[in-house]
């Protein structure tokens, strides 16, 4: 999703680079899209979640397993 | 040239709250809103249902097969046109008049109704033609078949007020006395799907300057009569009031946010001050943008408050509250509504305010009057309107009652344009597949250019391969990074593109067509608009002065060329970057190919329509300083018009030799001094043949040699006119070895090179060898 959507190539995605740091560089907007991203995909709504889940591919795993029906 | 006063004429407009003039006066003045329910597509699944459309079909506006936009343009033109008393039945004032039209999304509907039948495998193949933003003016000119030069400016929500400061800008070169000059866009699925999807739409109708939850879309087109003050006092025109300054500026900060800041946008009011030469205080009325988004309207009333807070008599409305934000014609209905509001001295007001809301407003308001509710009625001798767009885009502009003094000045002949730098990204033909090649991106592409990947992750393809052309053009001038000591305002952008992103729009399009209005993309939604490239190009590299798009065919790579000159000389800026950009992605290629035209002719082969399809873009840097290296001397230009139909330019003869003989005139050399020609054959036939006829009935038996670029790299539209200028500037260099028309010549001093745009546009540049 991270790949396709935000147009992120692949090889500069390992599961804990920091998306929103100064590489990635993931903004406000991105942050819209992985919310609509995951909510289409696993039903998990991250609207108003802090920001510490969305630090990387691990932490956005942890949130979403943890939050599963 | 000179600095001739350029007056409005006639006005004519059609939005949510009028189909006509006198409509919109009873409605805007009456504070009586056009909002409502969405009724052109389903809001289903959506947060907010609301938008400012027009009631009228598409038959009901004109009987023209145009797009939507088009239509409502139409109409209001016709509108201007009666309103000026102008006589378009003469020939000589048809060749006289010229169309500049601003715009945001362009052939949308049309764009929309091809996706929904495509999604069935029936799309119609004469929705194609509709699609891009460069059919807009040129349709319009053909509806009143008009010879006066075209140009749809594509900057987004400020192209509407661009597109009258670039009318006065051709008028003082000389190119029309008249312009038919606005903006229009119409109400579309794309931008209410992007708008929701950046949670950027107000649920209830829209409250600029109050509530400023968002915005509330709407859709229309305000078109205005503007003539050089000689020729309006010649016929006995009534004249409305004089277009006394404008101002255009790039906030190079964000793509969709303005700067927190306001200093782009006090740029750009500053800038219009200076050139009307008034101050804050002179200023009666300002109709703002005030799009009631949170951004936005912070933005705003920082550059308000700071730039205004001494004027004791300024009003300030947002007339969004009534006719819902129309994007590209923003600009245009809020330029009419501003004009009217100087002839009844009555400022409109913005609606939307409770009780409980007039008393937060006290606070936030300080001296300004924000006319809450109900119209303002007080002597109104100037007015300023603005406009703020996406990518970074500001325009403002001044509307005086009174005439100013004669201010008929002759502009600094003594300026001369130098090339000071190129970059050039264009496909080279591939041999198992001569009819369609592409320009390899990859991660080298940037990263030697030092841009992140945090930077080029976010742009389309077409953002890109400006960004790299742009770039490099610079780093060749010794101009990336800018220098501390180059004042980024005096740096201006001026685009040309023949299709603009298409392959974003289109690709939005379609999953909107798939999931309906609440299935936007937000990521790709800001890179749909074709100023985003020009916009992300400023942000990089910090590029703060004028930043205009211009969608007209393959042509507008010469002619953003010929923008540039004009806004050196009249002195707005000492530097330019003028590119041409066209992408060919498996979007273009479906479409070309379903209208027949791919093929894999050599140009000037003179065998079928069918050619090859490239992509690419060129970068150009101009100065007015002659620096270390120059590849040349731009020593005249020319633009010129005559409406054909966009299949065929038999007919326009007249225009093309127009756009060269202005060129050489300019320059003061006659025909014989030309030493050789980069043509614009593309391998279509009907192109080709009618080009050198052109060239042999202008220079006789003396036919100079002529050169294509498109030979190596295809036919990649604008960014292939631009390549004309690039291999000119080799050539004159001693460079470089492609097939002519002709033996080389003995001499290389001056060449000419010409650009085509389907619909009788043409742009000509000439340029002169510089020894270093």
């Amino acid at each position: 999703m991270l790949v396709e959507n935000l147009r992120i190539p692949q090889e500069a995605l390992d599961y804990d680079s920091e998306l929103f740091g100064d590489d990635i560089g993931l903004d406000s907007i991105d942050s819209i899209e992985i919310i609509a991203g995951i909510d289409s995909l696993f039903g998990v709504q991250m609207t108003g979640v802090a920001k510490e889940h969305f630090r990387s591919v691990n932490t956005l795993t942890d949130y979403v397993y943890n939050n599963m029906k | 040239m000179k600095h001739k006063r350029c007056v409005v004429t006639g006005l004519g407009l059609i939005c949510a709250t009028g189909n006509n003039i006198e409509e919109n006066i009873k409605n805007i003045f009456g504070g009586i809103s056009g909002i409502d329910k969405v009724k052109a597509f389903s809001t289903e699944g959506c947060y907010a249902e609301l938008g400012a459309e027009v009631p009228l079909e598409d038959r009901e506006l004109s009987g023209d097969d145009f797009d939507r936009a088009t239509l409502l343009c139409v109409k209001a033109a016709e509108e201007a046109v009666s309103d000026s008393g102008l006589d378009l039945s003469d020939e000589k004032t048809r060749n006289r008049t010229g169309v500049i039209v601003g715009d945001c999304v362009a052939g949308v509907a049309s764009i929309d109704r091809f996706y929904t039948a495509e999604a069935n495998g029936n799309g119609d193949p004469s929705d194609i033609g509709k699609m891009t933003a460069t059919a807009i003016a040129n349709n319009v000119a053909l509806h009143f078949n008009l010879g006066g030069v075209t140009a749809n400016i594509v900057n987004a929500c400020a192209a509407g007020t661009i597109s009258l400061s670039m009318a006065c800008d051709e008028i003082r070169a000389g190119r029309a006395d008249i312009f038919l000059a606005g903006g229009t866009d119409s109400f579309s699925s794309l931008a209410f799907g992007g708008f929701h999807a950046l949670h950027a739409l107000d649920s209830q109708p829209c409250s600029p300057f109050n509530r400023s939850s968002g915005i509330t879309l709407g859709e229309g087109s305000g078109m205005l009569v503007i003539e050089s003050y000689e020729h309006a006092k010649a016929r006995g025109a009534r004249i409305y009031c004089e277009i006394s300054g404008s101002g255009i500026s790039s906030d190079a900060y964000h793509i969709t946010a303005p700067r927190p800041d306001g200093e782009g946008q006090m740029n750009a009011i500053r800038q219009a001050l200076n050139s009307a030469g008034l101050s804050p205080d002179d200023i009666d009325y300002i109709n703002a943008h005030g799009t009631g988004t949170a951004k936005n309207d912070e933005a705003e009333f920082l550059s308000l408050h700071t730039v205004f807070d001494g004027n004791s008599h300024l009003s300030v409305s947002s007339t969004k509250s009534m006719t819902g934000h129309c994007l590209g014609a923003a600009g245009a209905i809020e330029a009419v509504i501003s004009v009217l509001s100087l002839t009844k001295n009555m400022a409109p007001p913005t609606v939307g305010y409770s009780d409980s809301d007039l008393e937060t407003l006290k606070q936030k308001a300080g001296k300004i009057d924000f006319v809450p509710n109900t119209a303002r009625v007080k002597n109104i001798e100037r007015v300023m309107s603005n406009s703020f767009a996406f990518g970074g885009n500001n325009a403002s502009i001044i509307f005086s009652k009174s005439l100013s003094e004669n201010t008929d000045k002759p502009c600094d002949g003594s300026k001369k344009i130098y090339i000071c730098g190129i970059g050039r990204l264009m496909s080279a033909k591939p041999e198992d597949n001569p009819a369609l090649s592409h320009v390899e991106i990859n991660s080298g592409s940037f990263s030697e250019l030092g841009i992140k990947m945090a930077f080029y992750r976010k742009l389309d393809r077409f953002s890109q391969l400006l960004l790299i052309s742009g770039v490099r053009a610079l780093k060749d001038a010794g101009l990336s990074p800018l220098p501390e000591d180059e004042n980024a305002l005096d740096f201006g952008i001026s685009i040309g593109t023949s299709d603009g992103p298409l392959t974003e729009i289109a690709e939005f399009q379609k999953t909107i067509v798939e999931k309906g209005a609440a299935g936007g993309n937000a990521f790709s939604f800001p890179n749909t608009v074709y100023n985003a490239a020009g916009g992300y190009l400023s942000i990089f590299t910090g590029i703060k002065g004028y930043n205009v798009t211009i969608a007209n065919s393959a042509q507008a790579g010469i002619q953003s060329v010929c923008n540039a000159c004009d806004i050196l000389t009249r002195g707005g800026e000492k530097t330019m970057l003028a590119a041409g950009v066209d992408e060919n992605t498996h979007i273009t290629e479906q479409l070309y190919s379903r209208l027949g035209l791919l093929g894999d002719n050599l140009p000037y082969s003179l065998k079928d329509d069918r050619s090859p399809l490239g992509e690419g873009t060129v970068s150009l840097v101009l100065t007015t300083e002659k620096k270390s290296k120059t590849y040349a001397q731009i020593t005249g230009w020319g633009e010129a018009h005559r409406s054909v139909s966009p299949q065929d330019p038999e007919g326009s003869e007249p225009a093309m030799a127009d756009a060269v003989m202005s060129a050489l005139s300019m320059a003061d050399i006659s025909v014989s001094d030309i030493d050789f020609i980069c043509g614009f054959a593309n391998g279509s036939k009907s192109v080709d043949s009618f080009e050198l006829a052109v060239y042999r009935s202008l220079f006789g038996k003396n036919l100079p040699t002529v050169y294509s670029s498109r030979s190596e790299t295809a036919d990649a539209r604008a960014a292939s006119c631009a390549d004309q200028i690039a291999l000119a500037c080799s050539l004159l260099q001693g460079g470089c070895h492609v097939p002519s028309i002709g033996n080389p010549p003995e001499k290389k001093e001056y060449a000419l090179c010409v650009g085509y745009g389907c619909g009788g546009s043409y742009s000509a540049v000439l340029l002169r060898r510089t020894d270093n």
